[in-house]
């Protein structure tokens, strides 16, 4: 009895199906189909399977365009020096791991890597800090001409930065009497100043929007709270405003270091290249390039070691950054 | 504990004036509510208090102490905020003590205050919980700890009920009353809600438009309404108004006449516009009017709509006009401008009303107020100046 008018319910929903079917089958016969239109035929008829298609396809074409470089870069690094003129595009030709520890012998490579690193984190800090301040400004205060304001401070991030150079090399050459306790020549120029302080303001900008952006969508009531309760409105921002914009700090703070730690530019003319001089990770590299012949496995081996930080530095921001994302999603 | 006083507290933004001309004497341990339509500037007026924002003009003195240009966390004062404000990134122990910390206590110190404040609004065994695992009035609990853990000298509260649901807010109204009662700590209370203000507070200050309107006790501010948006804001369902004009011996309204005796009344002036007032309470069904002392003439209404509210029916009235008034009402031109011919009258649970249905209604004359047309002030309360209302000549509502 229960039996019979789900079955009757069934038979009634399939009903257009089968008749559809059945009409397929009846024209199909007549139609005379080439293989790229049945594959469209069924593609249309079964819409997942496209998707699905579409879906390894993409994802295929971005693994593959973002990490071969690096499987070349680790082949390149492991073909040992002679049969260099001969390197495969898949497999190293022979196996010479080695060449990353020759990287260090032949260069103190490592201290490039330092100078560009700490180069990197003073730059990533002061944006912060600075980028927090005028964030807090922007985002959350109102004044007379603060769009104006707002404007001219991202307008000077759409200089190419080669603008700048010239008058940034001969004010960093220029010896100033005032400079010279604290740095031996008087001049800025092979201190790590002369990148991080150009550095600095060119990525300024974009991490004074990014945090203007978060910090003008906390609450103004914890603010107001937390300056009741005993702090200004300086101790608000670092103990309320910026906590609670944790997203938003990390991606600045990613994007600032990552772009300071790779840049060319300054990086490669604001030090006469020299590790004592400060000179970045980037000269590094390009000193394995000789005068008769250019180290192939050995660029390519510190290239994999410069990015081993960086890398790290991402995977850990990125916990913070989901984790920050999450306490954001249940605020009040 | 101390006493805050405003004087000639004005708060201007560009076009607008927010606050005009405060001036408040709050006195110690007085626990006073701040009432008004939302945009009266009595948020304003708190964050005035409390340094949130600078006043354009005036001083503001807390304990005897000018703190006008001091920022707020030298005031001496704590607060909870409308939207509770618990930082979302701390736990709960970290909430209330956050005052504590910034100011260097002890660890001991703020240990033992911390349990205590936790202990008087009940939020024991709760110390490691972050805000977003709790309640809306566990939340609520945690902002007033941590605005009582620091021993201010005065709380601000910005309508802290208000984003608590209805049986939780009546509950936190009691709770605070008891606070108050402990704790003996001047309490300045922003709300928009009159049923809060009546019941909470030793004063009340009625403001609107960004000006104060009466500060007074609340059911001095319900007897004897210094002007009619004050008369209109408190009470619920509010009080009838209806336009009229003073004649020689009674005042004449579209609908219906009030007698009073010229001699006891001085104030009333004839030919004057006045609106008279009336709360809902205070109309009764002609067939009960012996029960009253003084009751007007019966007026002839049609009852419209019935609101039964389960201890009493709100009955909405629409006056038909006395026979005899008829010609006087086509006379009285600043009648019938808004629903004059309405009335709301509150009846007891077991009357037999029915909507539209002829009935004749009478006012207690005992409990009508006289308001300027105008100028909205009142001109007189109880036109019978009867005994029990006190019957002081003019009255602090003729004055202003």
């Amino acid at each position: 009895m229960s039996a019979d008018p789900t079955a009757d319910e069934s038979a009634d929903g399939d009903d257009p199906t089968v008749e559809m079917a059945e009409q397929a089958k009846a024209d199909e016969p007549e139609l005379d189909r080439g293989l790229v239109e049945a594959w469209a035929a069924k593609m249309i008829s079964n819409p997942d399977r496209a998707y699905r298609a579409t879906f390894y396809v993409a994802t295929i074409f971005f693994l593959v365009t973002t990490l071969f470089p690096f499987y070349w870069l680790l082949v390149v690094a492991l073909t040992p020096r002679n049969n260099l003129s001969e390197v495969g595009v898949f497999l190293p030709a022979g196996f010479n791991p080695a060449a990353f520890i020759e990287v260090f012998q032949t260069l103190p490579f490592h201290r490039y890597v330092f100078n560009s690193f700490l180069i990197a984190t003073i730059a990533t800090v002061a944006v912060l800090l600075v980028g927090s301040l005028a964030g807090y400004v922007f985002g959350r205060l109102r004044f007379r001409g603060r769009n104006a304001m707002l404007l001219l401070v991202l307008v000077t991030s759409f200089f190419p930065p080669a603008a700048f150079f010239i008058p940034l090399n001969r004010l960093f050459n220029t010896n100033v009497d005032v400079l010279r306790p604290l740095i031996s020549a008087g001049s800025l120029y092979n201190t790590p100043y002369a990148i991080f302080i150009p550095l600095s303001a060119i990525f300024l900008p974009l991490s004074i929007f990014i945090l203007m952006t978060f910090y003008s969508q906390i609450p103004d009531g914890l603010e107001d709270a937390a300056r009741v309760e005993g702090t200004t409105r300086l101790g608000a921002l670092f103990r309320v405003i910026v906590p609670l914009s944790a997203p938003g700090v990390a991606t600045a703070g990613v994007l600032t270091f990552i772009s300071v730690y790779n840049e060319y530019f300054f990086s490669s003319l604001m030090t006469d290249g020299r590790p004592g001089s400060w000179a970045p990770m980037l000269e590094g590299i390009l000193r394995f390039q000789g005068e008769f012949e250019v180290l192939y496995n050995l660029m390519a081996a510190a290239s994999i070691v410069a990015v081993l930080p960086v890398a790290i530095l991402v995977v850990v921001a990125q916990e913070k950054i989901v984790s920050g994302l999450t306490t954001g999603a249940v605020k009040e | 504990m101390a006493s805050v006083t405003l004087e000639g507290i004005t708060k201007r933004y560009e076009d607008v004036t927010a606050v005009d001309d405060m001036n408040l004497e709050i006195e110690d341990g007085e626990f006073v509510t701040f009432v008004g339509p939302s945009g009266c500037g009595k948020s304003t007026t708190m964050e005035t208090i409390a340094g949130l924002t600078l006043p354009t003009e005036g001083t503001i003195e807390i304990g005897g102490r000018d703190v006008t240009n001091l920022p707020p966390k030298d005031r001496g004062i704590s607060m909870v905020f409308q939207n509770i404000a618990l930082f979302p990134h701390m736990d709960v122990y970290d909430n209330i003590s956050f005052g504590l910390r910034l100011r260097k206590y002890e660890q001991e110190e703020v240990d033992r205050r911390v349990e205590e404040a936790a202990d008087i609004v009940q939020l024991e065994g709760m110390m490691d919980r972050m805000p977003s695992e709790m309640s809306g009035g566990q939340r609520q609990r945690v902002a007033i700890a941590r605005a009582i853990v620091r021993n201010p000298d005065a709380f601000l509260m910005d309508e802290p009920l208000a984003n608590l649901d209805a049986k939780l807010r009546v509950h936190m109204r009691t709770q605070l009353q008891q606070l108050h009662k402990e704790l003996e700590t001047t309490i300045l209370y922003v709300t928009h809600n009159q049923e809060e203000a009546m019941t909470m507070s030793n004063r009340i200050a009625v403001m609107n438009d960004g000006e104060l309107q009466q500060f007074d006790a609340p059911l001095t501010c319900y007897y004897r309404p210094e002007n009619r948006f004050v008369a209109g804001f408190i009470g619920s369902p509010s009080m009838n108004f209806v336009e009229g004009r003073v004649e020689s011996g009674e005042i004449a309204t579209p609908g219906f006449d009030v007698a009073f005796d010229p001699g006891q009344v001085p104030e009333l002036v004839a030919g004057d516009d006045v609106t008279v007032g009336v709360r809902p309470e205070d109309v009764y069904p002609a067939e009960n009017a012996g029960e009253l002392a003084n009751p007007t003439r019966p007026i002839r209404a049609r009852t419209d709509v019935l609101e039964p509210m389960g201890d009493q029916i709100f009955v909405y009235l629409v006056l038909r006009g006395e026979d005899a008034s008829d010609a006087e009402a086509a006379t009285t031109e600043a009648a019938s401008a808004r629903g004059a011919d309405e009335l709301l009258m509150s009846v007891e649970p077991d009357s037999d009303l029915a909507g539209d249905e002829d009935i004749e209604v009478v006012l207690d004359r005992r409990k009508i107020h006289v308001f300027d047309t105008e100028t909205g002030d009142a001109v007189c309360h109880d036109i019978l100046r009867s005994e029990a209302m006190g019957g002081e000549p003019a009255g602090p509502a003729g004055g202003s």
